[in-house]
């Protein structure tokens, strides 16, 4: 489990995290979403004590990362993809790292095997591609058999096999019981991983949602054509019901269902030509919620002309 | 659990898993044992003659001087090269605490160094003898006074530098800023200094310098003009402590 407490993250006058509090459960997959510069990986950096924070606090698995005595079988944590000397083997990268807890040389073949690099654990990371860095990175975090799970943008620079194996890690690790975080900027990505998003701008928390919530969220009614719309509006309207009109024979309707729509229609005897449910993508969900708070957003051709 | 020793098994494991560690240490033997023999082998040919041989263990040792360089240089690159690579993200979040982190580097880096540089030092000094003797000039033997504790002061003083260069990689987080520091203070002060300050207290301020202060209890016949040996020793003493206490505070405090 992971806790972030009114967490805040100043350097000068720029706030990089601006009073974050949100809790990340255990057994299933929280995805961290934001666009560049919103703050994750600044967040993921005071988790693990690579930062101090200006004010506010994190726990992870109910303490303050520092007062672990064993932290890498708490929390396994993948920052940096690059975080590997060139000159020196995966093999001795991750046993360098796992000698400071009297991790095996065993378990480091062990996890070698789980993220598919035992045949170059012997070469020199320098002339591995960015998807192996990736996967030795996530041997890191593998490597203290940890409880909690914290994965900076874990598919970048991964090809569809690695995706697919990084989903499936994903679930799996979380159907363990453990806690797994991992963030991105795709919304995409995240669909299809998480079950439930921490979603950050500009620092500050925009939603803190299960995922099947933010879906239905983000319904944009229904999209109806008839010949008589006038007569369809006095048909549909009613409580909670909010009917905009399109063009003349077009309608959208929010607030009734499909089923609805065409039940009342048949009973005025209003023929329809089309019945559209509108679901918006998460990536337009996303991209409502982001709207405010991008940091770097390239202006259209028309609104620089 | 994350104990000192395991720390310190992390470190050998990332010491002699890079090849440029090797190449440095070895260098640096090399370098102290060829530079050695170079000088004892020319030091009698100029107009001088024998009467220029006043010190001859500090002829044979004189490739100190060069060898510190190059122990400096791997002292520098132990920390440097985390931040070079990312590679001190998770060395510090396997060791939250940090301090460890620095300490086991300091044990792994002296434990590596100065055996190899004693050696060295032990073998330049005996051979450079022999080659000495056989042209005839002045010799020094291992017990006459000043003798040992010069052979054992030197490999001290190299790995003094080597020490100097991991407290200013941890402090300036980048190769070059590093190395060039510690070029500069080993290197480059002690002549600049007798160049561009004031005659007042130009000897002053080199005596003061790691290098001068190094001479000063490593030498049988220390110049003129240097510290006392117990004076030399501790102003050396902290060129390498001082350093070392104001990374240790810096690397708890900065964020990576």
């Amino acid at each position: 489990m992971i806790e972030v407490v009114d967490l805040s993250k100043r350097y000068g006058p720029k706030t990089a995290v601006d009073g974050l509090s949100f809790t990340v459960q255990p057994g299933i997959v929280t995805g961290f979403l934001g666009p560049n510069g919103a703050g994750k990986t600044t967040t993921m950096r005071m988790l693990v004590g690579l930062a101090a924070p200006s004010s506010g606090i994190t726990r992870v698995n109910g303490k303050p990362y520092r007062e672990h005595r064993a932290p890498l079988r708490e929390i396994g944590v993948l920052l940096d993809a690059r975080a590997v000397h060139p000159g020196r083997s995966a093999r001795d990268h991750l046993l360098a790292i796992g000698a400071t807890h009297g991790i095996s040389a065993r378990r480091v073949d062990e996890v070698l095997e789980v993220v598919g690099l035992t045949e170059v654990a012997r070469r020199r990371a320098g002339g591995f591609s960015l998807g192996m860095g990736q996967r030795l990175g996530i041997a890191v975090a593998l490597l203290g058999d940890p409880r909690t799970v914290v994965l900076d943008e874990p598919v970048n620079g991964l090809d569809p096999d690695g995706i697919r194996w990084i989903r499936h890690l994903l679930k799996d690790l979380a159907a363990q019981g453990r806690t797994v975080f991992v963030s991105s900027h795709l919304m995409s990505e995240m669909a299809l991983t998480a079950d439930h998003l921490v979603v950050v701008g500009r620092g500050r928390l925009v939603a803190d949602v299960p995922m099947a919530e933010l879906i239905t969220s983000v319904e944009r009614g229904v999209h109806v054509r008839s010949p008589r719309t006038s007569e369809l509006v006095e048909v549909l309207s009613g409580n909670g019901v909010r009917i905009s009109s399109v063009t003349s024979d077009v309608l959208d309707v929010i607030g009734l269902s499909v089923e609805d729509i065409a039940a009342r229609a048949l009973r005025a005897g209003i023929p329809l030509f089309e019945l559209t449910p509108q679901q918006a993508s998460l990536e337009e969900a996303y991209a409502d919620l982001t709207r405010d708070v991008v940091e770097y957003r390239g202006a259209s051709l028309g609104e620089v002309a | 659990m994350t104990t000192f020793g395991g720390v310190v098994r992390g470190e050998w494991v990332k010491l002699r898993s890079v090849r440029s560690s090797g190449f440095a240490v070895l260098g640096a033997a090399l370098t102290m044992i060829v530079a050695g023999l170079v000088f004892a082998a020319t030091i009698g040919t100029d107009s001088d003659g024998a009467d220029g041989v006043t010190d001859p263990a500090g002829i044979t040792l004189s490739g100190a001087i060069f060898a510190q360089l190059l122990t400096g240089v791997l002292g520098v690159l132990l920390m440097s090269g985390e931040y070079a690579t990312g590679m001190i993200k998770p060395t510090l979040t396997a060791v939250p605490s940090r301090l460890p982190v620095l300490a086991g580097k300091v044990a792994v880096l002296v434990g590596t160094v100065f055996p190899a540089v004693l050696a060295s030092a032990f073998v330049v000094f005996f051979a450079g003898q022999v080659v000495m003797g056989n042209a005839g000039l002045p010799t020094a033997r291992i017990g006459d006074a000043g003798v040992l504790g010069a052979v054992v002061g030197s490999a001290v003083t190299m790995t003094g530098v080597a020490v100097l260069g991991l407290a200013l990689g941890a402090l300036l987080r980048t190769t070059a800023g590093a190395v060039s520091t510690l070029v500069f203070l080993v290197f480059l002060a002690p002549g600049l200094g007798g160049l561009l300050l004031p005659a007042s207290w130009r000897d002053n301020a080199v005596k003061f310098l790691p290098s001068s202060a190094a001479e000063a209890f490593t030498q049988v016949a220390p110049a003129p003009g240097l510290l006392g040996a117990p004076a030399g020793a501790a102003v050396f003493s902290a060129w390498v402590v001082v350093p070392l206490l104001a990374a240790a505070v810096l690397l708890r405090r900065r964020d990576v």
